[in-house]
């Protein structure tokens, strides 16, 4: 059942588009974002002119190296002389921005709003890694020297030692993602691997191997929203907005459940709530969970509350989260397969589950009739949650 | 007034670090090559949008107001050329008197959107032919 939400305009999704995710793209990130917004306007049958309101969803400025990237990026996003904002989140910006879309639109400001996420991964020296040298605190942590590896592989340590969970269980959403992504035309990293291929890769910080993490990449996505009215006047398959959520849960690293990501479970019964889903499990037809890591996807999942604890494992040994089984998972590839430039990978999953919505995923659409889908990201000191669900 | 006291080393506990990427290598994109290729030749190259016809220094490779992709590029002609504005700069970043003023103007031609900041070299003053002595970006310019 529904619960009462005032809102003042049903928003949907109308059109959208991307730019291949590469390694090195030599596109400047405002021709990166300009590609991807010019996509998503064609798509959805309309001009710049035809758009009231642009999101701009980047994360931190050091990876483009450019200050205030919001301002920067809205060039070619569309934003001039618009009312033009960004956000971030860290990793759950993508799906923050259409979020941010969303709300622009259901408070009824205004009637069309153009979302555009684009990250460039590639200038930063030696590593794009070395940015996130500095996002821990400065006098308790730093000193260790953490990076994004070593804090994720003991998220995924204490995740396996909960729960029983052995390597090669998690293994298999590596082989899924990069299978999936190798269907998708926009993906880095599709290919036919195996379970044995994800063991014996190198050990980058145990027990993260090469192929349990998503690579590094420059991309754009953008998507075009729209209250009912102008939806109907120009698409025939407008996909529905049915919930949103985010949340955050504690900053200190230190201090939170590495087993369970609560910060999830609270967005999710908050997009939930809004949608009027009981139960996720057999709610939901097609799922886009944030996997930069393989074990990360089945955590999600976890979080989703689609699975029971440490049982995420399981039913994808099932083929549950297969392209033809119950609730296909990352059927774009996801971010192992795709590729991660952050805010735009995030985006890139809200427009996976929208292309799969609508029927025009391609090659990529999942082989059951699917109408409820959710997209989730996750970010900032890895406590923060987005969530989307929509319908067609 | 506070910050003009001096402080006392050591008698606070105190973290030092740093806070950067050790570099950054950028990519100047499609157009970026286009003007890059060009001043090689001596020539200042900008893009036109066959929609709306307005012309981009730098170049681009779309138009910020049709947002369609433009594939036609120009040489602009130093007949054109103007400076827009100028500045002195007579100290610099960490406040230091510098041995020689630096001139910096904004170039620009008739008709085109944008400019190009550049070293203006000589006495600048209002009117008059720009002359371009080097092309390697920044350019640096003079008015006759």
């Amino acid at each position: 059942m529904k619960v009462n939400i005032h809102l003042n305009k049903r928003v949907a999704v109308i059109g959208a588009g991307m730019t291949q995710f590469r390694r090195r793209i030599l596109e400047t990130p405002q021709e990166i974002a300009w590609e991807a917004s010019s996509k998503a306007l064609e798509e959805a049958g309309l001009e710049l002119k035809d758009i009231e309101c642009v999101v701009i969803g980047s994360a931190p400025d050091a990876f483009d190296g450019v200050n205030l990237k919001g301002e920067y990026l809205s060039h070619g996003s569309g934003g001039i002389r618009k009312p033009s904002s960004r956000v971030f989140v860290g990793g759950a910006t993508g799906v923050m921005a259409a979020i941010t879309g969303w709300y622009h639109v259901a408070s009824g400001m205004c009637n069309t709003v153009l979302v555009v996420a684009e990250e460039k991964m590639s200038p930063a020296r030696p590593h794009p890694q070395s940015v996130f040298r500095y996002i821990w605190d400065p006098i308790l942590e730093k000193p260790l020297n953490p990076n994004l590896i070593w804090i994720f592989a003991m998220e995924m340590h204490r995740y396996m030692a909960t729960y029983g969970i052995k390597k090669e269980e998690i293994a298999l959403v590596s082989v899924k993602n990069k299978r999936n992504a190798a269907n998708n035309p926009y993906a880095q990293l599709g290919g036919n691997i195996t379970v044995d291929d994800v063991l014996n890769s190198e050990v980058l910080v145990w027990p993260v191997q090469l192929l349990d993490i998503s690579p590094v990449s420059d991309g754009g996505a953008a998507m075009v929203m729209a209250s009912e009215d102008v939806a109907r006047r120009y698409s025939d398959t407008p996909i529905w907005v049915d919930g949103v959520g985010w949340t955050l849960d504690n900053t200190e690293w230190p201090a939170r459940d590495l087993a369970y990501p609560r910060y999830l479970e609270f967005a999710a019964r908050m997009a939930y709530k809004m949608a009027g889903i009981e139960n996720p499990y057999k709610e939901l037809d097609v799922i886009e969970p944030y996997d930069p890591f393989d074990y990360k996807e089945l955590h999600h999942i976890e979080g989703l509350r689609i699975a029971k604890r440490g049982e995420a494992p399981k039913l994808l040994k099932e083929g549950v989260f297969d392209i033809d089984g119950d609730i296909p998972s990352s059927p774009s590839g996801g971010l192992l397969g795709v590729g991660n430039p952050i805010a735009a990978a995030g985006l890139m999953k809200v427009i996976s589950i929208y292309w799969q919505l609508k029927g025009t995923a391609g090659k990529m659409q999942v082989k059951k009739p699917v109408h409820t889908g959710l997209a989730q990201a996750w970010g900032d000191l890895m406590q923060a949650s987005t969530v989307i669900i929509m319908r067609n | 007034m506070s910050w003009e006291k001096e402080g006392k080393e050591g008698s606070l506990l105190k973290w030092y670090d740093i806070m950067e990427a050790e570099k950054y290598e950028y990519t100047v994109g499609p157009a970026g090559e286009r003007f890059f290729q060009g001043l090689k030749e001596n020539k200042i190259v900008g893009s036109k949008c066959k929609k709306c016809g307005k012309v981009y220094l730098p170049p681009r490779i779309y138009c910020e107001d049709c947002f369609t992709k433009i594939e036609e590029y120009v040489e602009l002609k130093l007949d054109d050329a103007y400076l827009d504005s100028f500045t002195t700069i007579y100290q610099n970043d960490d406040g230091q008197k510098l041995t020689e003023p630096v001139h910096i103007g904004l170039l620009r031609f008739k008709g085109v959107n944008g400019g190009l900041f550049c070293y203006l070299e000589g006495t600048p003053k209002k009117g008059g032919r720009i002359r371009v002595s080097n092309f390697n970006y920044p350019l640096r310019i003079s008015i006759e």
